[in-house]
């Protein structure tokens, strides 16, 4: 990205010799900060992702495909042969095996799993970031209460704020461009046009933007409302976001190559480092897409492809964030929009499956080690413990300690629970 | 000036502007009739007429996509004649934009994939050359509608029809290519946008609000039965076998092709099935169709439906005035879809030519339409404008500026809640783009703002009030940015005046259409 730091700043910085050492201090303040709450991170497995293929394995039957099925760090947990370092972190993420849901459509499932609702009525639910982010976000934070690392696949929708607003939409990072379903390597990721224009200094950037608050007053005021309403705020935060501190929480060159190595040199790697440096710095909710899941054809290769993009950033996400102690105060959750058929298609695929999948939840308030819910052993029913989605996001609630019964009004003027009141939390997995 | 002048001046020559045909002016007072009412019994207090300016620009964005040139604006407000609103609309509604914008906003509700999938917006360049034509032609909607849904497509499969030649080439077939050619999904659109109900919902199991069924869902897809595609994306050819039932995926039940209303169609020897469903959808017996469509109409005017949601009618969702739509949806029929009609009609209303300024507190409910909404512009109508309003020329190819845009400020949710994004605000204020359109290299109308001998500093800022905002500014508003260039200093008139310049097109005012 561009850097945002003018010289006067760089100056300022280096004479107080904050320039290093910086990090470790952040990260210090963030950990014993006793105000802090949790915050949740979601990996977002676009496409849906093959549970038999990663954490409901089925060696023992002909649904099970080639892959092996070895141990973790949690004792009688065992998982797909090709997460060998997210296995090793096991001690921390509890597996939910039994997620039951209706949707086989991706638009459908995604709408369902991201804001919890099937669409109806002309309501336009928020998804779930913005729902954290209405409760976890402060009006003076500079950097904006949701994030989205280069979502992929998602429609409008799926990425609305609906009737909590603008003010709570996400920041996207890293573009939403791209093919919908497949994985991507490489691309920066960056903010973009945080930087002021070549050739636009700072003090002729302030001058204007002084200007057009002046400018813009009076319309503005004699037009009150939500079209009017939500440019304000964006024009504001976008002022916000480009004050230097602001910005650097995107710069990744300010890590080590060694870390960044770690987490994997790829969109989605540096993406979960990204994750790391913005739950350090306060935001309450994150999501990090890695697309490519949706696996019809040549499933097999498919999925270990995208295990060895997934298994070292994840893991090294869990293990920076237990270095800083951030652990405890975030919430890790894996998933996608639905599992997949543990039928093996004649084109050596899986399709969609909504009835019996896996999501995998870890970090902080989660009682990690374990695997909760059981498919039958053909994988085709779930057997034990059946988890819908209200269920799903109202774990998720009690996790980073939102209340999921709290009322928002919503824009057909009737409250609407942040979680469907049907959903009860799967306790067997809260700490 | 003169540079100021050419640059867009794009309108046709008007031509002689008849005496308006006399239902046309009565249903423009008894759509009046039918708010004022209501507004009258909510102790509501409308908002004033908006002054000529304030029309001009939403008349232009509503009508042709875009704002008027410095010369529109010009020549309008010099323009005594009493009939000169009614004379614009006329104008509007003949210029080659108007079919251009309406192909945009059709595209939109029919191919909202568009806007995300890449392989989805390959065909949008062909399927809004299509509509363009439509439009352009007035083709009456009914029969719009009914050259979509029954597009010729082989019902042989060894010798499928090909969905893609010529991506900027008129082509119906788009719709049934981004739909993935599945039943469902052309069904679901189908209800959606020409008949306003969202039957989509039903398609897994009972609408638990709704008055959906999942039978009848499949009941509508099973017209499209027939239909597949031979391959596996969306380029992939397609052909119709033209079957009429289906088999509800996952079970072994089959359902047939059955109209919403639960009547059978009559089948004659042959008959194509997709034909049949158009006949009946687009029918002025359809008690769906000429509603939806008035009400889609009156959304794009207003911003909201009568029924809002536009393409959400039930019964959770009623019409804010049941009557007036109905009033709507009979003169629509009468008229034999003539969509022109009604936009000249609603166009010509006083609750139309109301200004957007809050001038009571009784004003806050939307859908009492005492003042106009303050609507977000599509990605097509901010390009379009900014284009216009700086003198920016794209160049040809691809991936071009407006092309990055419309994926970029693609209109997200309620035309009257638009949600302006920090990626949005910050892609205006720091891109290089509008930096680049604000600066005397890249934009004409600065370059003439500026050079133009014998302008006083008050006269340029005027200039690009009127390029930017198609209006005069204020006296204090010239006097307020004439001694911002001038406190620029000497040498520094050209970028304060690029400053002035770019405030105006990054504030609210001309962000959004009011």
């Amino acid at each position: 990205m561009r850097t945002v730091v003018s010289r006067r700043d760089a100056l300022k910085l280096s004479a107080a010799g904050l320039t290093s050492g910086w990090l470790p201090a952040l990260a210090a303040r963030a950990a014993n900060d006793p105000a802090r709450k949790r915050a949740c991170v979601v990996l977002w497995m676009a496409g849906g992702p093959s549970q038999t293929d990663t954490f409901d394995p089925k060696p023992d039957h002909a649904n099970g495909g080639p892959f092996k099925a070895v141990g973790t760090a949690a004792d009688g947990v065992r998982i797909g042969e090709y997460l060998p370092r997210v296995a090793a972190q096991m001690k921390h993420l509890a597996v939910v095996r039994s997620m039951a849901t209706k949707e086989g459509d991706h638009g459908r499932a995604t709408l369902h799993l991201r804001t919890g609702n099937l669409p109806q009525g002309g309501i336009d639910f928020p998804v779930f970031g913005s729902l954290v982010s209405n409760e976890r976000a402060r009006p003076d934070d500079d950097l904006p209460g949701y994030v989205s690392v280069s979502p992929r696949g998602f429609g409008t929708a799926a990425l609305s704020a609906g009737f909590l607003g603008s003010r709570h939409s996400p920041l996207v990072v890293g573009g939403t461009g791209g093919d919908v379903f497949t994985a991507e390597t490489g691309g920066e990721l960056r903010v973009e046009y945080l930087g002021l224009p070549p050739g636009v200094g700072e003090s002729r950037a302030d001058a204007r933007r002084a200007l057009l608050a002046e400018a813009e007053a009076d319309f503005l005021a004699s037009r009150p409302g939500a079209a009017t309403d939500s440019h304000k705020s964006a024009c504001r935060r976008a002022g916000r976001l480009m004050k230097e501190s602001a910005a650097r929480a995107f710069d990744l060159s300010e890590e080590k190559g060694a870390l960044r190595d770690t987490y994997g040199r790829n969109r989605f790697g540096q993406g979960c480092l990204l994750a790391r440096r913005l739950v350090e710095r306060g935001v309450p909710f994150v999501e990090v897409t890695l697309g490519g899941w949706d696996t019809h054809d040549n499933n097999f290769a498919q999925v270990k492809n995208l295990c060895g993009t997934l298994d070292p950033a994840w893991s090294a996400l869990m293990s920076d964030l237990k270095d800083r102690g951030l652990l405890e105060t975030t919430v890790v959750v894996w998933m996608g929009e639905f599992g997949r058929t543990p039928g093996i298609n004649p084109r050596n695929g899986r399709d969609h499956y909504p009835s019996a999948w896996s999501v995998v939840l870890g970090g902080g308030g989660i009682a990690g080690g374990r695997a909760v819910g059981r498919t039958s052993r053909d994988g085709m029913k779930v057997e034990e413990r059946p988890v819908g989605v209200p269920d799903l996001l109202a774990t998720v609630c009690r996790a980073i300690g939102i209340d999921p019964t709290k009322q928002n009004m919503s824009n057909v003027n009737r409250p609407i629970r942040v979680v469907d009141p049907a959903g009860e939390p799967v306790t067997e997995v809260l700490a | 000036m003169r540079a100021l002048v050419v640059v867009g001046c794009a309108l046709l020559v008007a031509g002689p502007v008849g005496a308006a045909p006399p239902n046309l002016v009565a249903l423009a007072e008894r759509i009046d009739a039918h708010l004022d009412a209501r507004q009258r019994a909510e102790q509501v207090v409308p908002a004033p007429p908006a002054d000529d300016a304030e029309f001009l620009r939403r008349a232009y964005l509503d009508l042709t996509g875009r704002i008027p040139s410095p010369h529109d604006v010009h020549e309008f407000l010099a323009d005594k004649d009493p009939d000169r609103r009614a004379k614009l609309i006329d104008e509007l509604l003949d210029a080659p934009r108007y079919a251009t914008h309406l192909a945009a906003v059709w595209r939109a509700a029919l191919l909202p994939e568009a806007a995300s999938d890449a392989q989805a917006r390959v065909f949008q360049p062909g399927f809004e050359a299509w509509l363009r034509l439509k439009f352009r032609a007035n083709t009456p909607h009914d029969e719009l509608v009914r050259e979509l849904l029954a597009a010729p497509i082989s019902a042989d499969p060894k010798a499928p029809e090909a969905v893609l030649r010529d991506p900027a080439r008129p082509n119906a077939l788009a719709f049934f290519a981004v739909k993935e050619a599945k039943p469902e999904n052309l069904a679901a659109a189908t209800a959606r946008v020409f008949l306003g109900v969202q039957i989509e919902c039903a398609q897994c199991h009972d609408h638990p609000f709704g008055r959906w069924e999942r039978d009848q869902f499949w009941q509508t897809a099973a017209f499209f039965a027939g239909i597949g595609r031979q391959g596996d994306d969306l380029f992939a050819p397609v052909s119709d076998a033209r079957r009429r039932a289906i088999t509800i995926p996952n079970t072994k039940r089959s359902q047939p092709a059955t109209f919403l209303d639960g009547t059978e169609p009559k089948w004659a020897d042959g008959a194509n099935p997709r034909a049949v469903l158009a006949e009946w959808v687009a029918s002025k017996s359809n008690p769906f169709f000429a509603r939806a469509t008035a009400n889609r109409v009156w959304g794009l005017m207003f911003g909201r439906g009568i029924v809002d949601p536009v393409d959400d009618f039930s019964e959770a969702n009623k019409p804010s005035h049941p009557e007036l739509l109905d009033d709507l949806a009979n003169a629509l029929a009468e008229a034999d879809f003539d969509l022109k009609f009604l936009v000249r009609a609603i166009a010509r209303t006083k609750a139309y030519q109301r200004t957007s300024a809050k001038t009571h507190p009784s004003q806050a409910k939307p859908e009492l339409f005492a003042r106009m909404a303050v609507k977000g512009m599509t990605g097509e109508q901010l390009f379009d404008s900014l284009a216009l309003a700086t003198g920016y020329r794209e160049p040809g190819g691809r991936a071009t500026q407006r092309d990055r845009f419309l994926a970029q400020f693609a209109l997200r949710g309620p035309a009257t809640e638009p949600e302006t994004s920090i990626t949005q605000a910050l892609a205006l204020m720091n891109g290089q783009f509008l930096n680049t359109v604000t600066s005397a290299e890249g934009s004409p109308t600065l370059l003439a703002a500026c050079e133009t001998p014998g302008m006083t500093t008050a006269d340029r800022v005027e200039a690009l009030y009127v390029a930017a905002l198609s209006r005069r500014p204020t006296t204090k508003e010239r006097d307020r940015m004439a001694k911002f260039v001038a406190d620029g200093g000497t040498g520094k008139e050209a970028e304060r005046l690029a400053d002035v310049f770019w405030v105006l097109l990054n504030g609210a005012e001309f962000r959004l259409n009011h």
